[in-house]
């Protein structure tokens, strides 16, 4: 499908895919992005069809140097794309500043994909907001088909510009799935090559910089004015809806078919109006004036934070001898919340209050005991790591160490599947989280408060893609500064956590092509920390080793805990050891034991039998790991080389 | 005697500073675990019930319920509990045992309970990288290898849990008299299992006025020099007012004032000196540094003790009453403050929250009114 050459006909496709093959349509020559929920999928249906459709395509180190490598495609003049999901855009949001007074060459697209209500985040940051603030256009599809032909129009529009567009996906359009009518397919190879000897002020030819900065960022506006005059009249701007509505609903991205949805439950068709806007920084200031004259109340329906609200209501406060008074309903008067995701009923409730509809939608008891039996009646399906998890294993050992060292030793984590050992999945053994490598940069910092009298043994955890991603420059600053601190990468081998893409330390690339690989132990040796490897499988022997690195060492500190994913595919589906447990030594409930296997080490492939107490394995869920055989005191779980 | 679970005891004494790390509650279950003479918890356990609460000598401890137990009398207020006789000790030339403490008394009792199948097993203490862990021997030889004092907080009843564990059931257990009571606890089957016999064949308590808290101790030794090459550490009985450290080549003396820094705040809540529940008590004679002090308690305790002595393995005097009375007034005077502080933070027989020790409430008040020497 996503090399198709039937124009015209109709597949069923998931947003991200939708991207991917506009992105084609266009011509991309150049794709990079890192990976993250929700946007992975663009990236990798791109990687897919890299060799046939001459496509350059990798998953970076980290999003700014994915936003590098694409800008240098476009500095070639080819086609280029990146992509990231919505924290991303932080990452990349210093080498973003400068390249949007450069501007770019060849067209290219930054696609950020917001995850509103952190369905698989630990924030939901609003990429839009980056548009203003780096004074660059923003497109937000509100469909399938739109996600595809949007991408495409963005390439051009770059190119018109001269500059990075910045085209939003969120969760909702990007994982879902919608009929999208192809276009065109007509691939060609362009060649690349940087013009760099013409003149210094030239962006075409010239070298790409920023200097003089009061001139670039006069033409950077200039084509932000540009924009503005170019989506007056953009397709991807609608209408729908009676020409004096009551209320005017102005609203972007999937918010459009929320809205819609609460117009036809309410059968309010006829007194509201809906415009939707797909071109949402800067925004077309003639189109807006129009609709805004002709209503009285305005809905701002979007997610997350009131970015359209707040620009719009800025538009209508400088034209308002054109437009008139308006009251608007947004976020900001508390009628839509500014937090989480948007849904039908959001929009449903603040239709009917403004328009004073009686909605009587659910009975509220219904509904409050709905809630209540999803919540108590529904299997407890807590978040915790698979079964044969290395990573359930690696926090049993360090929090085992911690405890018997008795100094009140603590782990500051980051962003990774391994996260959740802020719950009882890992002993809760993680005290501080926030963004990718930053445990490791807390922990330099703590590690260093020892004149201040803090004794209190300070590790850090890192994944192996998380490492690359910004964990190094927190290791070097350790290093350099003398801080006292120990951190555990946990190696699974891949970006896990996101679907198995390849990073540096692996062999291989975005479309599986052989490529050299980083020593991650290498690196942290010549850093001039202290290394030490573990298996996490071995839990004994690792405790042992984090004791001891903990007590006897000081100094900035590494232990690699080696041990692949329970879902890699040389593991998945393949059990080194059948396990089972004796239900004759296994002491369950009673005094000595008391279900330590399913009430703490709670690995998925153990269950309790609730009427006597004691653990069976559950054959199917169980990865065959064999590590519970180890943590069990009473020698009760049994396992055997499964033969090859 | 109310047992309660681990929540108990991470409220009430682990967190309280009140655990002596016997390491009697390490090695019954997967949640308590020793290291470097400390006792911590790993996760939580939910039972309300449990043998870590049943076994700890800071919990629910019913003085004349162990007492009866043992004896067939309750708690007394007399300095050294209930015994039979008192003796002046010595290890024998048959004993053939070195390196020991004091006078080698208690080698000597082990190696020939050993030797003559009163004790199939012993659980002893051994020094290992500077911390007293605990040390199981089947072998009569190995009774040397952990001859001599540690000084520090040692988990030794651990060692007596491993034992059992390992299906031994004819053990001699040497331990101080917080450790002693742990063992006395497990021996009255607390939590009433089934076909439960008493594991423990002898058991040997140290006199003990106080322990050291390990880490703090071994970092004072290393600062000394290389522990391996300790020759002997001892704090001679007063007037002597330090600690005795000898090396491969030099001695130190470090005054007592400096040493009692590192006594742990929970030995200030011990009100136990002689060790009350044990077959024998052994300590040191003042005034006679090559004799040890042996109180026996019971009629299995008196046996292996006379026949050792017939065999040659101990050498025995009679002790002169007034001989003893430096040692009673010593153990009326660790009563008085123990049960006086426990008291004071109300540990003995409350009705709410956590106790350590239940008793007679006329004995109570008779040792606390007692003068602090008496008899
Ligand atoms: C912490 C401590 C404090 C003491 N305080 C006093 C005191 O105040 N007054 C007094 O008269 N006597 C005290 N003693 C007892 C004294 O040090 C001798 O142990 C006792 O006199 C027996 O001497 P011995 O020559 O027969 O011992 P040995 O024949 O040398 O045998 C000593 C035995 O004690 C065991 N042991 C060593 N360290 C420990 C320990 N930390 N915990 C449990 N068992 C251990 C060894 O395994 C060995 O079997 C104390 C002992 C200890 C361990
Ligand atoms: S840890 Fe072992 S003894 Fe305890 S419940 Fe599990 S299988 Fe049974
Ligand atoms: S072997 Fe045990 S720990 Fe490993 S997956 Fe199976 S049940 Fe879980
Ligand atoms: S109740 Fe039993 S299983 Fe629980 S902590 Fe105490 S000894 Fe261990
Ligand atoms: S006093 Fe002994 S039994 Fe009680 S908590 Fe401490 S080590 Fe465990």
């Amino acid at each position: 499908m996503l090399l198709s050459k039937s124009e015209g006909k109709e597949f069923l496709l998931m947003g991200n895919q939708a991207i991917a093959r506009g992105a084609l349509e266009a011509g991309v020559s150049v794709a990079a992005g890192y990976p993250g929920t929700p946007s992975s999928e663009i990236i990798e249906n791109l990687a897919s069809v890299a060799p046939e459709a001459d496509l350059y395509v990798e998953w970076s180190v980290n999003e700014k140097v994915s936003l590098e490598v694409a800008a240098a495609g476009s500095f070639a003049g080819l086609r280029s794309l990146c992509v990231m999901k919505q924290n991303g855009v932080n990452v990349a949001s210093d080498f973003l500043l400068h390249l949007v007074l450069s501007g770019t060459r060849g067209g290219m697209v930054l696609i950020p994909c917001d995850d509103p209500g952190a369905i698989s985040s630990v924030n939901e940051g609003e990429s839009r907001y980056f548009a203003r603030l780096m004074e660059i256009p923003l497109l937000e599809p509100g469909d399938f088909q739109e996600a595809k032909d949007m991408t495409k129009w963005a390439f051009s529009l770059s190119e018109e510009l001269g500059n990075v567009v910045m085209l939003r996906s969120v969760t909702r359009l990007s994982h879902a799935s919608g009929n999208v009518k192809l276009g065109a397919l007509n691939r060609t190879k362009p060649a690349a090559k940087f013009n760099f000897s013409g003149n210094l002020l030239d962006a075409k030819t010239g070298p790409v910089i920023t200097a003089p900065v009061p001139f670039r960022h006069t033409q950077q506006q200039g084509k932000l004015k540009k924009a503005a005059a170019l989506f007056e009249t953009s397709p991807f701007n609608r209408y729908e809806g009676p020409e004096n509505p009551e209320l005017l609903i102005i609203t972007s991205s999937a918010c459009y078919l929320y809205s819609r949805e609460a117009l036809r439950v309410l059968d309010t068709e006829k007194r509201a109006g809906i415009l939707k806007l797909g071109t949402t920084w800067p925004l077309p200031p003639e189109l807006l004036k129009k609709h805004l004259a002709a209503a009285e109340k305005v809905l701002i329906v979007e997610e997350v934070l009131p970015f359209l609200e707040e620009n719009i209501k800025i538009l209508a406060m400088e034209n308002i001898d054109s437009i008139g008074k308006i009251k608007f309903f947004g976020k900001n008067d508390g009628t839509l919340p500014s937090v989480n995701e948007m849904n039908p009923d959001y929009v449903i409730k603040a239709i009917s209050s403004i328009l004073n509809i009686p909605y009587t939608g659910m009975p509220e008891e219904y509904e409050k005991s709905g809630q209540i039996l999803s919540f108590t009646k529904s299997p407890n399906r807590e978040l915790t790591f698979c079964p044969g998890c290395p990573h359930r294993a690696s926090y049993w050992s360090i929090n085992r160490a911690l405890t018997l060292n008795g100094e009140n030793g603590f782990v500051c984590g980051d962003i990774g599947c391994y996260t959740m050992a802020i719950l009882p999945a890992g002993f809760g053994t993680i005290k501080t989280a926030h963004s990718m490598g930053s445990g490791t940069g807390v922990a330099s910092g703590f590690g260093k408060l020892k004149s201040f009298g803090m004794n209190q043994p300070v590790v850090s955890v890192c994944g192996d893609s998380t490492f690359f991603h910004a964990g190094m420059p927190a290791l070097v600053n350790a290093v350099h500064n003398n801080s006292d601190m120990l951190l555990v990468i946990l190696d699974n081998s891949g970006t896990a956590m996101t679907g198995f893409q390849p990073h540096p330390g692996i062999p291989s690339g975005a479309a599986g092509n052989e490529l050299p690989s980083v020593d991650i132990e290498g690196i942290c040796r010549s850093i001039g920390a202290k290394t030490f490897t573990a298996d996490p499988f071995n839990v004994a022997e690792t405790e042992k080793k984090v004791l001891e690195i903990i007590e006897n060492e000081r100094g900035p500190r590494v232990l690699i805990m080696r041990q692949g994913c329970a879902l890699s595919p040389e593991k998945k589906g393949k059990k080194k050891y059948n396990v089972s447990v004796d239900s004759n030594i296994c002491k369950g409930s009673d005094c000595g034991c008391n279900r330590l296997c399913t009430r703490v080490f709670r690995c998925p492939g153990l269950v309790c039998d609730s009427a006597t107490g004691k653990a069976m394995i559950d054959e199917i869920i169980c990865a065959g790991c064999g590590v519970c055989a180890d943590i069990c005191p009473s020698g009760a779980i049994k396992r055997s080389e499964v033969a090859l | 005697m109310q047992v309660k679970g681990s929540k108990e005891i991470r409220a009430g004494v682990l967190d309280s500073g009140l655990c002596t790390g016997c390491g009697a509650c390490v090695s019954l279950c997967p949640y308590y675990a020793t290291h470097k003479g400390k006792t911590v918890m790993h996760f939580s356990c939910t039972r309300e019930e449990g043998r870590c609460h049943a076994h700890c000598p800071r919990a629910e401890v019913n003085l004349d319920r162990i007492s009866s137990q043992f004896f067939g009398e309750e708690y007394s207020a007399s300095p050294f509990g209930s015994y039979i006789n008192i003796h002046s000790a010595r290890a024998g030339d048959k004993a053939g045992v070195s390196g020991f403490q004091t006078a080698g008394t208690v080698s000597a009792l082990i190696k020939f309970a050993l030797e003559k199948g009163y004790i199939d097993s012993a659980v002893l203490t051994k020094n290992e990288e500077g911390f007293g862990v605990p040390f199981v021997i089947d072998n009569p030889g190995d009774v040397e290898k952990a001859s001599g004092s540690r000084y520090s907080v040692s988990p030794t009843v651990k060692g007596v849990n491993d034992a059992i564990n390992s299906g031994r059931r004819k053990i001699g257990a040497v331990g101080t008299p917080c450790q002693t009571l742990a063992v006395a606890q497990l021996r009255g089957n607390p939590l009433k299992q089934e076909g439960f016999t008493d594991p423990i064949a002898l058991s040997i308590g140290l006199f003990c006025t106080w322990a050291l808290t390990a880490s703090d101790f071994t970092a004072l030794m290393k600062s000394m020099g290389d522990i391996s090459t300790i020759r002997k550490l001892d704090i001679p009985p007063p007037p002597a007012s330090s600690m005795e450290i000898e090396t491969g080549n030099k001695s130190y003396i470090i005054p007592l004032d400096d040493i009692r820094k590192l006594i742990p705040e929970a030995c200030s809540y011990c009100h136990d000196m002689t060790a009350e529940f044990a077959d024998i008590s052994v300590g040191v004679y003042e005034g006679k540094t090559k004799q040890n002090i042996a109180i026996i308690r019971t009629e299995r305790g008196r046996k292996i003790f006379e026949e050792a002595v017939n065999a040659g393995y101990l050498e025995t005097e009679k002790i002169p009453e007034e001989a003893i009375a430096p040692l009673a007034a010593a153990s009326m005077n660790k009563k008085k403050k123990g049960l006086g502080k426990l008291a004071g933070a109300n540990l003995i027989n409350s009705e709410t929250g956590h106790t350590v020790i239940r008793m007679k409430k006329s004995t109570l008040e008779s040792i606390l009114k007692g003068g602090a020497s008496c008899c």
